[in-house]
């Protein structure tokens, strides 16, 4: 059975090792660390922008995943710094020997498996992302009147709020607001003619007009700001058509919040592919360190030469030897297993 | 008899130079925080300056940031200085320069005392300058063509829609002045003609406010113009209407901010105080513990440490005849002097 991938390791490179192992060690716990504070705050953006997002848009996931990633990370680096900086000193390496194998395999397995998935949700999710404004916006926008039903009556706040905010107006500009009633009916009144000729111009019977809510204003413009009859160049006197777009914000809230939480996740991703690259130099490591160490039979000051690999023996000889070892395992209790019960393959180990 | 005495060995004084030494790194970092706080607040102060019409005092931030920066050299020498004590050869290079030191440590610790105290005092000067500030801008708002002072109308948006605040003392402050500029009036309409002549500068005045004011709570579209005529809008009544516009007045928002903010960094600035007391009073007992070792050869015996070597009324009485024999001293050497001169003269 010859080792996959052996290196020769004596004790002067081993320390260095070691040495080595520890510096990436504490770097991946803070590569980890700066992993779990990107994956909060993106967290804490989304409960703000919560009701801007469809229901049904799964983007929520993936800072949750990079979460639960990062802590796996975290502790995979806490625990290589530990283990190497014990690998230097004989009397602090024995408890760390039962350790270092199952910080191995879940640092692989969980870890690993965790990062991978993490990425590739931020490859995937942003692109869902665009569809799940649109709806959100739009019921946001279609609510802003209901400041008296029960459940949307925050809309209108939080509407507001947000084009006060991130400077925007509307879905994609400020003509948005045109399609829709953002007047509550409670304040329109039944007798004013002009009222009444608006409803019941259009089919559904909706108080449409040419004007914007106060949010959409921009500070920068020079004149007070102007909300209402925007489609009648005549209407305002004195208006400066050279200068249309300092009036309102000029870019809509759908743009905005796209290239905001757009930019939240590609920083995400980049500091877990990083996280990710750290923590498989760091396992490598550990794996080598560990099985040269074992070659020694625990002693650190061993001046032998050993053998670190990452595996014994290549993958068709692991799975001989698991086959065998679970069917050993089996042969002395034949009256336990039924003969329709499944052969032991499940028993493999992992890898 | 010596004021506060404790009995020393060995090891208590070795334990007291370490507590120092570590006491000592602490309160560089508690110095730190205090320079950066200084900064924070010089900064906030900076960035408001328009509406306080670039008066505003910035003597607490200075001080912060002085003290701040003082902190720190003198507790990294009083740590290096603990950190020799222990070592009879090194503190012996230190023990000529140690009471001077302490002088300059307890003058320092009430310098840091009056600055934490006028953390809490600055609010009145602050409140001064604010109202005036805010007068102006407020009067400045419609001047978007001036140069100079095009930035105001943004400035004071930007500010009553972060501090969630209308006007100096409340939204009727807009009432008082002209905030349109005159650009964008139609001088030909009858109703702007008669607005200016019915008051005896010509202004345009109107009982409106800016989009800025307007409260996003509020369940109806933002009632802008037309404020005190309720029959303009419909189911509207002006005197319980509450949250169509933010209440409260810009002055007092900025004010309570500021006020919060200083008060806090008073806090922490009494607290780093008394860590510099008892740094100080802990530096004086190991300067004098190892002063009072009888033998310098035998390092292990006992010895004594106090704060003052005598009670307080007599070292204040020595203190005073010793600043009188300086006077004295002086008058001496004059008449000396003089003695001296008036036989060469004769």
């Amino acid at each position: 059975m010859a080792p996959v991938l052996p290196l020769v390791l004596p004790l002067q490179p081993r320390i260095r090792l070691a040495q080595g192992l520890w510096l990436l060690s504490w770097l991946l716990a803070l590569a980890s660390g700066l992993t779990l504070l990107c994956s909060g705050h993106l967290l804490v953006q989304l409960r703000h922008l919560g009701t801007f997002l469809a229901p049904s848009c799964r983007f929520p996931v993936l800072p949750q995943v990079a979460l639960a990633a990062g802590a796996v990370a975290l502790g995979t680096g806490l625990g290589g710094a530990g283990a190497s900086r014990a690998s230097l000193d004989a009397a602090r390496y024995p408890p760390w020997r039962g350790i270092l194998g199952p910080l191995l395999v879940a640092g692989t397995a969980g870890g690993g498996g965790l990062l991978v998935l993490a990425l590739g949700l931020a490859l995937g999710l942003p692109g869902s992302l665009d569809q799940g404004l649109e709806e959100g916006l739009g019921t946001a926008l279609g609510h802003y009147k209901d400041t008296e039903v029960p459940g949307h009556c925050h809309a209108k706040r939080l509407m507001d709020e947000l084009q006060l905010k991130h400077h925007c107006c509307g879905r994609h500009g400020y003509k948005d607001w045109f399609g829709v009633q953002w007047v509550s009916s409670r304040y329109l009144d039944p007798s004013d003619q002009d009222v009444v000729d608006r409803i019941q111009s259009n089919v559904e019977g909706l108080y449409l007009t040419d004007g914007v809510p106060f949010s959409c204003c921009n500070p920068h413009s020079p004149r007070p700001c102007l909300q209402s009859q925007l489609s009648d160049p005549y209407a305002h006197p004195l208006f400066d058509p050279r200068q249309p777009n300092l009036n309102l914000w000029a870019q809509g809230c759908h743009e905005v919040l796209l290239g905001h939480l757009q930019e939240l996740a590609s920083t995400l991703g980049s500091m877990l592919a990083v996280t990710f690259l750290l923590q498989a130099l760091v396992l490598v490591g550990l794996r080598y360190l560990h099985t040269a160490l074992e070659g020694l039979g625990g002693v650190i000051d061993g001046e032998g030469e050993t053998q670190g690999y990452l595996f014994p023996g290549g993958l068709k000889d692991m799975l001989k030897t698991a086959w065998l070892q679970g069917g050993v395992a089996h042969r002395p209790a034949p009256e336990e297993a039924p003969p329709e019960e499944a052969p032991p393959k499940e028993d493999l180990p992992e890898a | 008899m010596a004021l506060l005495k404790v009995k020393f060995d060995q090891k208590k004084r070795v334990k007291l130079a370490q507590g120092l030494w570590l006491m000592n790194w602490v309160s560089v970092l508690a110095g730190i925080i205090i320079f950066s706080l200084g900064l924070f607040l010089k900064i906030e102060l900076r960035k408001r300056s328009d509406v306080m019409n670039n008066s505003e005092s910035h003597f607490v931030p200075n001080s912060l940031i002085g003290v701040g920066v003082l902190s720190c050299v003198f507790n990294s020498l009083a740590g290096k200085i603990c950190y020799d004590s222990l070592d009879p050869a090194k503190y012996a290079k230190w023990k000529p320069w140690l009471k001077p030191y302490l002088a300059i440590c307890v003058s320092f610790n009430i310098v840091l005392f009056l600055v934490a105290l006028c953390c809490f005092l600055m609010r009145g000067s602050l409140e001064s300058t604010l109202a005036y500030g805010l007068k102006n801008g407020m009067k400045y708002y419609r001047d978007t063509d001036t140069p100079g002072r095009c930035f105001m109308k943004k400035t004071i948006d930007m500010l009553q829609i972060e501090f969630k605040c209308c006007g100096n003392n409340g939204f009727r402050d807009w009432f008082e002045i002209q905030w349109i500029s005159n650009r964008y009036l139609d001088f030909s309409s009858k109703e702007v003609k008669d607005r200016i002549k019915s008051n005896v500068d010509g202004r345009y005045l109107v009982d409106g406010v800016p989009f800025s004011c307007c409260n996003p709570s509020s369940p109806r579209p933002c009632i802008q113009y037309q404020l005190t005529n309720n029959s303009a809008h419909y189911s509207y009544d002006h005197q319980t209407e509450e949250l169509n516009l933010w209440v409260r007045g810009c002055r007092a928002a900025l004010l309570s901010y500021y006020s919060s903010l200083m008060n806090s960094m008073g806090v922490i600035t009494l607290l780093v105080w008394l860590l510099e007391v008892s740094i100080t009073a802990g530096l004086r007992y190991l300067h004098t513990a190892l002063d009072s070792v009888p033998n310098p050869e035998e390092p292990e015996c006992e010895s004594e440490g106090w704060l003052l070597e005598k009670s307080v009324p007599e070292t204040w009485k020595a203190f005073l005849e010793s600043v009188k024999k300086l006077g004295k001293g002086n008058q001496v050497e004059a008449e000396g002097a003089d003695a001296g001169q008036a036989p060469e003269a004769g």
